[in-house]
């Protein structure tokens, strides 16, 4: 289990993340959601060690550290893979240090997806690369596998592909963290949803809950968000008024 | 995979490049370190002259001290000393051209990957160079003590070098 307890970041004095507390337990697929710049890629970081901050972070009882930061896998937007690597040059480095390493995920995926194993990866399209991405976070063995936007920039097919894929491979015990702007399209998929706003969370709720309260998961965001319908007709009318 | 050079280098970068780059800066400080050699020529010719068809020391010729025949031709290899430390730094940057393969590097359990990889290469680069600079340094004064004609020597050379180096 992730137990996040009390963790705030500043950026040169500016809050990105204030008093967060939340626990991810294994073998749950969360979805974490929040408008840009609400504080979804530094809660990450924090997790992965990647930035300093406030408060603890456990990972399986103990804190995050090199002992235990294999448990830990990142796919992000951004990508984190050597760009002058071939797939499967770049394989080879994670094996040599993940010893949980997947090879027979790897092929399995780099089949489906259908990527050049010899290309380097600069030259793949940006929804290769995003793929790639994901397929190294999925294959290092880790027990939490944290995503963030890693569909950006990939096609719808592509997308839907990558989330039947997901579930079709994820063993019980593997968590996901995934934060995405896609709301409807992973509501299907994630069986809990975690709302940040402003550094802090403000919604967690289970997908099951939703359902039987019968609401769907972008109305809990709205209403979540305090989201104002009329704003965009308000909008339009102030900016079609004419003068007189 | 575990003997080749691109061990201990940032994954993906042209470290073949690197390393022509570095032996032909190498090449050229050694020619440039070479004009020690002309230079010593000169300053040893300037102690004769001629006595009909003899060649003969001239009285109360004097060689000119070895630091400042020696000037600055070993300054080739301080110099490319101090650029491969510099890459260094391009090796660090390097993880976040193209995409930020630093948050990879800084997730692997071992945690002095990134700083070998980035480190190990440029260090033994500049130690080789200033390794090359002592040796030719000895080599030199080695010529300059042995060729020089004893009667034309000033004593504290040695001396006189580190007292400029210094």
């Amino acid at each position: 289990m992730i137990e996040i307890k009390n963790l705030s970041k500043s950026y040169l004095g500016k809050r990105a993340l204030e008093n967060v507390d939340l626990r991810l337990p294994r073998g749950e697929i969360v979805g974490l959601f929040g408008e840009n710049g609400a504080g979804k890629t530094t809660l990450m970081k924090c997790i992965l060690g990647l930035l300093p901050f406030d408060g603890e972070i456990l990972l399986d009882g103990s804190p995050v550290s090199r002992r235990n930061i294999a448990s830990l896998s990142f796919a992000t937007s951004e990508h984190s893979f050597f760009p002058n690597l071939t797939p499967l040059a770049h394989k080879e480095f994670c094996k040599e240090h993940f010893p949980k390493f997947s090879e027979k995920r790897f092929k399995g995926l780099m089949d489906f997806f259908e990527l050049p194993l010899k290309k380097p990866l600069r030259s793949f399209s940006t929804g290769q690369k995003n793929q790639f991405e994901v397929i190294m976070a999925l294959c290092q063995g880790a027990d939490y596998i944290l995503m963030d936007e890693p569909f950006a920039g990939n096609d719808l097919f592509n997308r839907e592909d990558f989330y039947k894929v997901l579930l079709g491979i994820l063993e019980p015990n593997e968590t996901v963290l995934l934060s995405t702007h896609l709301i409807e399209e992973v509501s299907g998929f994630i069986g809990r949803a975690v709302l940040i706003r402003k550094g802090k969370i403000i919604g967690d709720v289970s997908m099951m809950d939703l359902e039987e309260s019968g609401r769907d998961l972008v109305g809990y965001i709205k209403e979540t968000y305090h989201y104002r319908a009329d704003r965009v007709s308000r909008a339009l009318n102030e900016l079609t008024d004419t003068e007189e | 995979m575990k003997h080749k050079i691109e061990r201990y280098a940032p994954p993906g970068i042209n470290i073949h490049l690197e390393i022509r780059y570095y032996f032909t800066g190498l090449l050229c400080a050694f020619l440039y370190s070479m004009l020690f050699l002309i230079r010593y020529s000169n300053s040893l010719s300037k102690l004769y002259g001629w006595v009909g068809n003899k060649r003969v020391i001239l009285p109360d010729a004097v060689m000119d001290d070895f630091y400042l025949i020696l000037d600055s031709c070993l300054l080739g290899f301080v110099i490319i000393a101090v650029a491969v430390l510099f890459l260094i730094v391009y090796h660090y940057m390097y993880h976040y051209q193209g995409s930020k393969s630093i948050y990879l590097m800084k997730r692997l359990p071992n945690s002095r990957e990134l700083h070998f990889r980035c480190i190990t290469l440029p260090l033994t680069g500049a130690v080789i160079s200033m390794l090359l600079a002592v040796i030719l340094l000895f080599a030199y004064y080695g010529i300059y003590i042995a060729c020089t004609p004893k009667e034309c020597l000033t004593p504290g050379q040695w001396q006189k070098l580190w007292s400029v180096l210094l």
